[in-house]
C-alpha cells in the first residue's frame, strides 16, 4: 500500500517534474556548459575556455558596475516599497468598506507595461516637458536621466509604484490575519497608539516583511526593461544593471559564452544576498518569538 | 495496479500533443505531398507593412512557380529580432531566408558561417545589373571579398534644417561647411538664447547604434566615406576623424546642442537641426502637418570641414538587406535566391516597396528610373534621399562592430561633449581602445 502510494505520488509530480527538467534543469546544465566555451551560439565550432571567462568577468568595468549599481538600488528600492506599502497596507485596512475594490486598484500599476511606463517617465523629465518647463521657471533646470545620482533614484521610484500594491497585499493579508485579542491584551499592559504599532503590529507582521524583503531584494538582481528603455544603463553606468550586462553580452556582442558566465555570477551573487537577508530577518523573527 | 496503468495511459496520451508541437522548416519540406516542391521559410521584418509586402511577392511568386512554396513570416524579436535569429540558428530553425539585416549584424553572422556568400550562386551578376545597384552594392562587399547581403533599401542619412527659422536668421538654404554651421549656431543663439542647433541626448550616452546618425554622419563626409575598418585592421582616416571630432567640440564650446532627452525638439522649433531618416515622414504627417518640405523645412547632406567641396559630402547609409542561412538545404537556397532574382528583376516591385514603407529601394537609378518619377514626384521630401543613395556607405562590416562603436562614445564622442578631452587626445584614446577590441 505504502509503495503504491509513493508511485503515485511520482506518477503526480511528474508533469512539474518533467516541466521542470525540460525548461529548467536541462537549461541550466547547458549555461554552465556554455559558461565555460567561448561559442557565440550560431558559429558552428568553438573552443572550451576553462575559467577565462569568469576571469574575465571578474575584472569587467561593467560587471563591476553592475555589481555596486544593483545595491544602490536596492538601498532605494527596498526602504521605499516597504514604507509605501505599508503605509498603503494600513491605509486600505483602516477603510470601513471597498477594501477589496482598493486593494484591486493600487495593485493594477503591477500589470502595467514596464515598456509603457518608461515611456511615459521619459516623456514627463524631458527637457521640453511642461513639468521641466514650469521648474525652469523657479529656476530649477534638473538633468533628471543625465544624473548619475537621480537617474537610479527616479528607476527606483518607478518600480516602487509599480510593486508597491502587490506588496501592499501580502501586508494587508498580515494585518487583517492579527487577532484582536492581542490588540485589546496590549492595551490592558498600557500598550497604545506608537508603542502598540512599534511592539504588536510590526513584530506580528514578521511573515509579511519576510516575504516583501526577500521578493523585493531578489528583483533587484533582475531589473532589465526601465533603465533598457529609459537610460540605456547610463550615465555612466549609474544604471547598469546585471541583466543589461547579460543582454549585451549575449545578444548584441554575440558573446554568450561569456554572457553565461555573468549571469552564473549574477545567480551567485544573488543567492548569496538573499542568504544574508533571510537570516538577518530570521534573526529578527527570533527576537519576537517566530521559529 | 490496472488503475495505475490506465493513469499512465492518460498522461502519455497529455504528452503526446506536448511532443507534437516541436517542429521545423525541414520536415515541413519531407512532408510536401508533391517531392518536386521546394519548400522554404522567408522571415520578414517584424511590422506588418513589410510582412505583407513579402507576403504578397511570395504569392505572385507561387503562381508562376508551382514547384516552390514559400511561408513568410515575421522574424521573432526575443527581445531584439537579431536575438530572436540567433536563437533560431542555435536551435537549428533558422529560415532559408529573411530580411531586416544590417551589414554589422552580417559579420557577425558571416564569421559564424552563418550565411552564404550571395555572390556564388548562380545569376548573381545577372541580378545585381537588373536591378541597377553596383554602385551601392560596391560599399557593401565584405573583408573577405564576398557579398553576403542583398541590400533591400538604402536610407542615406540626412540633416533636416528649420528653414522657417533659417530665413529669420537671414539664411535661404542651411549651411554647407563647419564654419557656417557654428555661424549659424551662433546668430541662432543671439536671437533665440532658448533654442538649439541639435538635440540629440544620445551624443553623451555610449549607445553603440547611435555612433551611426552621429559620429558617421559627421565622419562619413569628412573623410569621403573612408573604411573605419578593414578586417582586423583599424584603418579610419585620422585627419578627418579629428576634424569630426573637433566639429563636435566646437557645436559643445558655443553651447548649440542639447545634450539631454527632448520630446519632438525639432518639430516644435526648439532646435533647428536634426538627423533624419525617411520614416520620419509619415509621423510628420500625423502629427505635424504644418511642417511642409521647402516651406517650414528642408533637407541637407552632413556638412563638411572648410576645405572639402560640400557637393563631396558622404553620409551614412541606414540600410538592411536580406540573407540566405547555412542552415537550409542546398535545394532551399537556391530556391530562395531565386525568389530574390524575381523579385529584384522588376522595378515595379520596388516600387511597390517604396510606396508601402517610404524606405528608398537600394538602386542606383533610383532618382533617374522612370517606374519611380512619379512617386518621387508626389514625395519631392524623398528625392534626396534617392538621388545620394550611392553618396552613403554602411555601416562597419566587422563582427566586433558593437564594440567598436561602444568604443567610439566612451573613448572619443562622449568625453568631447562633456569637455573631458580634446579631439587629438580622443581620437588616439578611441584608436587604442578599438585596436585593443580588434586583436
Amino acid at each position: 500500500m505504502h509503495k503504491r502510494n509513493e508511485k503515485l505520488g511520482w506518477l503526480f509530480a511528474s508533469p512539474y517534474l518533467i516541466y521542470t527538467l525540460i525548461f529548467f534543469l536541462f537549461p541550466l546544465l547547458w549555461a554552465v556548459y556554455l559558461a565555460f566555451t567561448n561559442w557565440n551560439t550560431i558559429a558552428p565550432e568553438y573552443d572550451f575556455v576553462g575559467l577565462e571567462n569568469f576571469f574575465s568577468a571578474l575584472s569587467s568595468e561593467t560587471v563591476k558596475a553592475a555589481f555596486f549599481v544593483t545595491y544602490k538600488f536596492m538601498i532605494m528600492f527596498v526602504p521605499i516599497v516597504i514604507i509605501g506599502s505599508l503605509l498603503l497596507a494600513f491605509l486600505i485596512h483602516s477603510l470601513p468598506r471597498f477594501k477589496g475594490l482598493f486593494s484591486v486598484g493600487f495593485f493594477l500599476p503591477y500589470l502595467a507595461s514596464g515598456v509603457a511606463t518608461a515611456i511615459v517617465v521619459n516623456g514627463v523629465l524631458s527637457y521640453n516637458s511642461p513639468f521641466n518647463e514650469q521648474l525652469r521657471n523657479f529656476g530649477l533646470d534638473i538633468d533628471w536621466l543625465g544624473s548619475p545620482i537621480l537617474a537610479p533614484l527616479i528607476i527606483a521610484l518607478m518600480m516602487a509604484w509599480k510593486f508597491v500594491g502587490y506588496y501592499a497585499l501580502l501586508f494587508l493579508s498580515g494585518l487583517e490575519s492579527i487577532p484582536k485579542e492581542i490588540y485589546e491584551a496590549a492595551a490592558i499592559d498600557g500598550a497604545v497608539g506608537w508603542k502598540r504599532f512599534w511592539h504588536v503590529t510590526i513584530p506580528m507582521l514578521y511573515p509579511s516583511f519576510y516575504t516583501v524583503t526577500i521578493l523585493a531584494v531578489g528583483l533587484m538582481f533582475g531589473i532589465f526593461t526601465e533603465p533598457y528603455v529609459l537610460t540605456g544603463g547610463g550615465p555612466e553606468y549609474s544604471t547598469h544593471t546585471w541583466q543589461l550586462e547579460i543582454y549585451n553580452q549575449a545578444f548584441e556582442k554575440l558573446n554568450a559564452g561569456y554572457g553565461t558566465a555573468v549571469a552564473i555570477i549574477n545567480s551567485i551573487v544573488t543567492f548569496v544576498s538573499i542568504y544574508i537577508f533571510k537570516k538577518l530577518l530570521e534573526k529578527w523573527g527570533a527576537k519576537h518569538g517566530w521559529e | 495496479m490496472k488503475g495505475l496503468k490506465k493513469l499512465f495511459a492518460v498522461m502519455l496520451v497529455l504528452l503526446i500533443p506536448l511532443t507534437g508541437c516541436q517542429g521545423s522548416g525541414d520536415e515541413a519540406s519531407d512532408d510536401s505531398e508533391n517531392e518536386n516542391v521546394v519548400e522554404f521559410e522567408f522571415w520578414a521584418a517584424p511590422n506588418p507593412t513589410q510582412e505583407a509586402f513579402w507576403k504578397g511577392m511570395a504569392e505572385e511568386y507561387m503562381k508562376e512557380n508551382k514547384n516552390v512554396k514559400i511561408n513568410v513570416s515575421p522574424m521573432p524579436e526575443s527581445p531584439s529580432s537579431e536575438a530572436g535569429i540567433q536563437a533560431a540558428i542555435a536551435s537549428g530553425s533558422a529560415p532559408a531566408a529573411s530580411e531586416n539585416i544590417s551589414r554589422g549584424f552580417a559579420a557577425q553572422l558571416s564569421d559564424s558561417q552563418a550565411i552564404v556568400p550571395l555572390d556564388e550562386f548562380e545569376g548573381y551578376d545577372d541580378l545585381i545589373a537588373n536591378r541597377n545597384m553596383e554602385g551601392s552594392i560596391a560599399g557593401w562587399e565584405f573583408a573577405d571579398g564576398h557579398q553576403y547581403v542583398l541590400p533591400i533599401y538604402s536610407n542615406a542619412m540626412m540633416f533636416a534644417w528649420r528653414l522657417d527659422i533659417l530665413k529669420e536668421l537671414g539664411y535661404k538654404e542651411p549651411p554647407k561647411t563647419y564654419s557656417e554651421v557654428i555661424e549659424v549656431g551662433q546668430k541662432l543663439k543671439e536671437k533665440y538664447p532658448d533654442k538649439f542647433l541639435w538635440a540629440r541626448a544620445d551624443l553623451v550616452q555610449p549607445t553603440w547604434w547611435a555612433r551611426w546618425f552621429d559620429f558617421f554622419m559627421i565622419y562619413n563626409a569628412a573623410s569621403g566615406g573612408a573604411n573605419f575598418t578593414s578586417g582586423s585592421d583599424f584603418v579610419a582616416d585620422r585627419d578627418a576623424g579629428i576634424k569630426t571630432l573637433t566639429f563636435f567640440k566646437d557645436l559643445n564650446d558655443n553651447e548649440l546642442v542639447l545634450t539631454r532627452e527632448a520630446t519632438d525638439p525639432f518639430e516644435t522649433g526648439m532646435s533647428i537641426m536634426m538627423d533624419i531618416g525617411p520614416w520620419t515622414f509619415p509621423y510628420w504627417a500625423e502629427k505635424f502637418p504644418e511642417l511642409k518640405y521647402n516651406e517650414t523645412y528642408t533637407l541637407s547632406m552632413p556638412p563638411v570641414p572648410d576645405d572639402v567641396n560640400p557637393a563631396d559630402s558622404k553620409t551614412f547609409a541606414d540600410t538592411k538587406g536580406i540573407v540566405i542561412y547555412s542552415q537550409a538545404s542546398e535545394e532551399q537556397q537556391k530556391a530562395a535566391f531565386d525568389f530574390l532574382t524575381w523579385v529584384y528583376s522588376n522595378p515595379e516591385n520596388d516600387l511597390t516597396w517604396f510606396e508601402k514603407t517610404n524606405l528608398p529601394p537600394a538602386r542606383d537609378d533610383l532618382s533617374t528610373n522612370e517606374a519611380f518619377l512619379s512617386y518621387l514626384e508626389e514625395s519631392p521630401q524623398l528625392n534626396m534621399f534617392a538621388e545620394n543613395i550611392p553618396n552613403a556607405t554602411p555601416a562597419i562590416d566587422n563582427e566586433k562592430f558593437v564594440e567598436i562603436q561602444e568604443e567610439i562614445g566612451k573613448q572619443a564622442l562622449n568625453p568631447i561633449m562633456k569637455g573631458d578631452k580634446d579631439p587629438e587626445k580622443a581620437w588616439d584614446d578611441m584608436v587604442d581602445a578599438i585596436s585593443g577590441v580588434l586583436k
